[in-house]
């Protein structure tokens, strides 16, 4: 009955609180979005997936009216509409969950609920007591009731302040609510517990766009899935009607066979050596051995040591103890020049802030860290800089205008590639990869996972760090886990399983016992 | 396409810069003349050598309020080393000139070695400084200079005064090092990400010392170019010059929060400035009148750039 309303509403164009016919949009000439129709149902979560740079990000936009299309119609509950700001948007009942929250840290928690629509009291003055009232109940509403009010957002985690924007949508009285890979910066438990408040909204009537690249939320969560394939629509269907490898082959336009490349060649020598090295009390006695040729995983929790264990090698936070030797030769890494003069390269985690330098070119980027090499005489050789971007361009498959397109207007995955084509253009022996594939979508992902096999396979020595097990277990040759700032394991290829790599990430050491 | 969008603030300015030139020898006969304009360019020449070290320590998202400070310190130095402490003149100019680039280096130090953020450090030592300067001095001037050392501030060289050789051949190399050279890509790559260019191997922290001294090392040359031109050291000479040079540097397109701006933007914002005050001096405008001009330049600029950002988007 419900559905059949549903699909009488649908036909005539009526009571959908979003819909999007034939939309189009462009900048400086390329079309990012071609004739694309979208559509919400009150109550429906509709995944929305595609490739970086499929134009997923852009419709969002549009949608939350910060882009004006270009061609083709918005309307809300059948009535043709133009949303001049997102201002405009909010009105209409649509509010957004970015992937960078917009909160103000230093305003409690019920203050960033109702910002911008304070309850007030005859006077005029801020209702507090109804202001704190109706934030409690709406916590309470999304399962959330542990939140305290009272306390600023500052001092609350990326899953905590995620759950009070759903409540400033919601205060907002939105009717579609739109998630930009709300789980990409999420633990694991508060990825179900975000699906959790997902399932509420929907029950709800709330309509939720749902971004992500995450296959098993999109099965356990969505009821319909719209996939944009190079800003075309390339296909829209109920969730019960596709499984995994359709949805991949709708992504990228072709089935990927398998999902990480098999190793090639074998181990050479040992390049780079740590003996009881540590930063601080960070990270305390490390000790391992990378071969010429190898993919070492460094598997953990987030806070485990990972990351410090990569900066104190890569000189950003000097070792304080212990030796790291490379080729067998004591090494003195106070600086990142110093690691990158020695054949060290790191691509971190942070591509925004630590990776790229976003407001600048392509080819000024991939030169920064090439300036010596680059540089004739006493000056930099442009020829040579974007000779050199034009270069990686091709190699890396960047999908971009050309070397002189300002970083911060590609896509994620293609972001990457840059940061990794400036640091291969050092010629390193030694790669650090901090969460190479973060953030990016499965077909960005499987090229970068190949590139990482060719460069070992063509002596390269790769310590890899991520948070994904699949990842961690189908790329290492080797992986070694932390917890606690020390390596509390290594498991070689045969053994390491999800069980036995997870049990030890997870479990709780004392100093002692890790000692 | 990137020297388009790069020079389009500074195009802008260039137009606005000829225009005000044609209105202001319009209202003035004594404006447009050789002898004025070159007479107005040895009056740009002390803020002018303080701007184009500003503008490096700016676009690396920094500020150094001190350089007025550094100015009357160092003028004060030279005075005291040559007359209460007997140096031959040359000798106590060169002193006098490390002093103040020590200054500019101390400077540094403080921002680099002990992350205070440059708007404190510098705030500090514009303090310090000038009291220092007032301290050493005892409220007295000196005077008497030989003839010889009037050259840097009053000379010529084939035509042109001697210090708007010396600001054109240092507008010369800073742009030059800015735009072409390493150590330019270094500037523009801290001041817009210092972290990822950290991240990248940039010597950060040594690319600011070296800005920052540099711009100890300006002031201390403007300061004996100034007392040159005026014969006589005060210990209040340069008082709010940093503003006067900021604002150049500012007008001329460079982004206070750092990563962005050009020595040529510097360099016409400077000029419009100077022809501001001097066009609008001659016509009959008041002291007064004058900042007011100069403020709604500044402004009008300023929206006018951000006009174009936003059209540029992302």
């Amino acid at each position: 009955m419900r559905a059949d309303e549903i699909g009488a509403a649908a036909a005539v164009g009526a009571a959908l609180p979003i819909e999007l016919r034939g939309i189009s949009k462009s900048f400086a000439g390329i079309t990012v979005v071609n004739s694309v129709s979208f559509d919400m149902r009150p109550g429906e979560v509709h995944a929305l997936m595609g490739e970086n740079g499929a134009g997923k990000s852009t419709l969002i936009k549009i949608m939350a009216g910060l882009y004006q299309p270009d061609a083709g119609e918005i309307l809300v509950n059948g009535n043709a509409v133009r949303f001049a700001s997102p201002k405009e948007a909010h009105a209409a009942g649509i509010a957004t969950v970015h992937q960078e929250l917009l909160l103000f840290p230093e305003l409690t928690v019920a203050e960033n609920i109702f910002l911008g629509q304070t309850p007030k009291t005859a006077l005029g003055t801020i209702d507090w007591t109804a202001m704190r009232r109706r934030a409690r109940q709406l916590l309470e509403e999304l399962d959330s009731g542990d939140l305290d009010i009272d306390q600023k957002v500052v001092h609350l985690s990326v899953g905590n302040r995620q759950r009070i924007e759903i409540a400033r949508a919601l205060a907002q009285d939105a009717r579609v609510l739109i998630m930009d890979e709300p789980t990409a910066a999420l633990a694991e438990q508060d990825v179900q517990r975000l699906m959790s408040i997902v399932r509420r909204l929907r029950k709800r009537g709330v309509a939720i766009v749902y971004v992500s690249h995450r296959m098993p939320e999109i099965f356990a969560l969505a009821d319909r899935v719209t996939v944009l394939r190079d800003g075309n629509l390339a296909g829209a269907k109920p969730v019960p009607e596709v499984d995994e490898p359709t949805l991949v082959s709708m992504m990228v336009g072709r089935s990927i066979d398998r999902l990480y490349p098999a190793k090639q060649g074998k181990d050479g020598d040992t390049i780079l050596e740590l003996a009881g090295v540590a930063h601080r009390s960070v990270v305390q006695d490390i000790s391992f051995k990378l071969h010429r040729g190898e993919i070492l995983g460094l598997a953990g929790l987030v806070g485990s040591g990972r990351t410090e264990t990569a900066l104190t090698i890569f000189g950003v936070t000097p070792a304080t103890a212990g030796q790291i030797l490379i080729d067998g030769k004591p090494a003195i890494i106070a600086s990142p020049g110093q690691a990158r003069d020695l054949g060290i390269a790191y691509v971190p985690e942070d591509r925004a802030h630590q990776g790229l330098i976003r407001p600048q070119t392509i080819e000024d980027n991939i030169a920064l860290a090439n300036l010596r090499r680059l540089t004739r005489g006493l000056f930099v050789d442009a020829a040579k800089v974007a000779a050199e971007a034009r270069g990686a361009i091709a190699r890396f498959g960047i999908r971009a205008r050309g070397p002189e397109q300002p970083v911060r207007q590609l896509s994620g995955g293609n972001q990457q590639k840059v940061v990794l084509a400036k640091w291969l253009a050092t010629n390193p022996r030694i790669l650090i990869m901090d969460e190479p594939t973060r953030g990016i979508d499965v077909g960005a992902k499987a090229e970068i996972h190949q590139l990482m096999r060719k460069l070992a396979g063509e002596g390269m020595a790769i310590l890899m760090i991520s948070s994904e097990l699949p990842e961690v277990l189908g790329m290492s040759d080797r992986v070694l886990v932390m917890n606690g700032g020390r390596i509390v394991g290594q498991f070689d290829k045969e053994h390491a399983t999800a069980e036995a790599v997870g049990t030890v990430m997870t479990r709780s050491y004392t100093r002692e016992q890790a000692a | 396409m990137t020297a388009a969008k790069l020079f389009r603030h500074e195009t802008i300015l260039a137009a606005l810069t000829v225009i005000a030139m044609i209105v202001l020898a319009s209202l003035s006969d004594k404006f447009f003349t050789a002898e004025n304009l070159l007479n107005q360019g040895r009056l740009m020449a002390e803020v002018g050598l303080i701007s184009l070290a500003m503008t490096f320590v700016i676009v690396t998202g920094g500020i150094d309020l001190s350089v007025g400070s550094i100015l009357g310190l160092t003028a004060i130095l030279l005075g005291v080393f040559w007359k209460n402490l007997g140096l031959p003149l040359p000798a106590a100019i060169l002193l006098a000139m490390v002093c103040g680039t020590f200054a500019g280096f101390v400077n540094g130090l403080i921002i680099t070695r002990f992350s205070v953020p440059p708007l404190i450090a510098t705030l500090a030592t514009l303090a310090l400084y000038r009291g220092l300067a007032e301290g050493i001095s005892e409220a007295r001037s000196v005077r008497g200079y030989p003839e010889w050392f009037f050259f840097f501030g009053q000379g010529e060289v084939l035509g042109v005064p001697f210090q708007l050789w010396v600001l054109g051949i240092a507008t010369a190399i800073a742009a030059v090092i800015l735009g072409l050279t390493p150590f330019g890509r270094a500037t523009y790559a801290t001041g817009a990400n210092e972290v990822a260019a950290r991240f990248s191997g940039i010597r950060v922290n040594a690319a600011k010392l070296w800005i920052y001294t540099a711009s100890g090392f300006c002031a201390a040359l403007a300061a004996v170019i100034f007392v040159s031109r005026v014969t006589t050291t005060r210990s209040d000479m340069g008082t709010g010059l940093e503003l006067d040079a900021i604002t150049a540097v500012v007008l001329g397109g460079t982004s206070i929060f750092g990563g962005r701006g050009t020595i040529i933007g510097t360099a016409l914002g400077l000029i419009l400035i100077q022809a501001l005050k001097n066009g609008l001096a001659l016509s009959g405008v008041k002291g007064d009148g004058t900042i007011v001009v100069i403020g709604l330049v500044l402004i009008g600029a300023i929206l006018v750039g951000a006009l174009f950002d936003r059209n540029r988007g992302g």
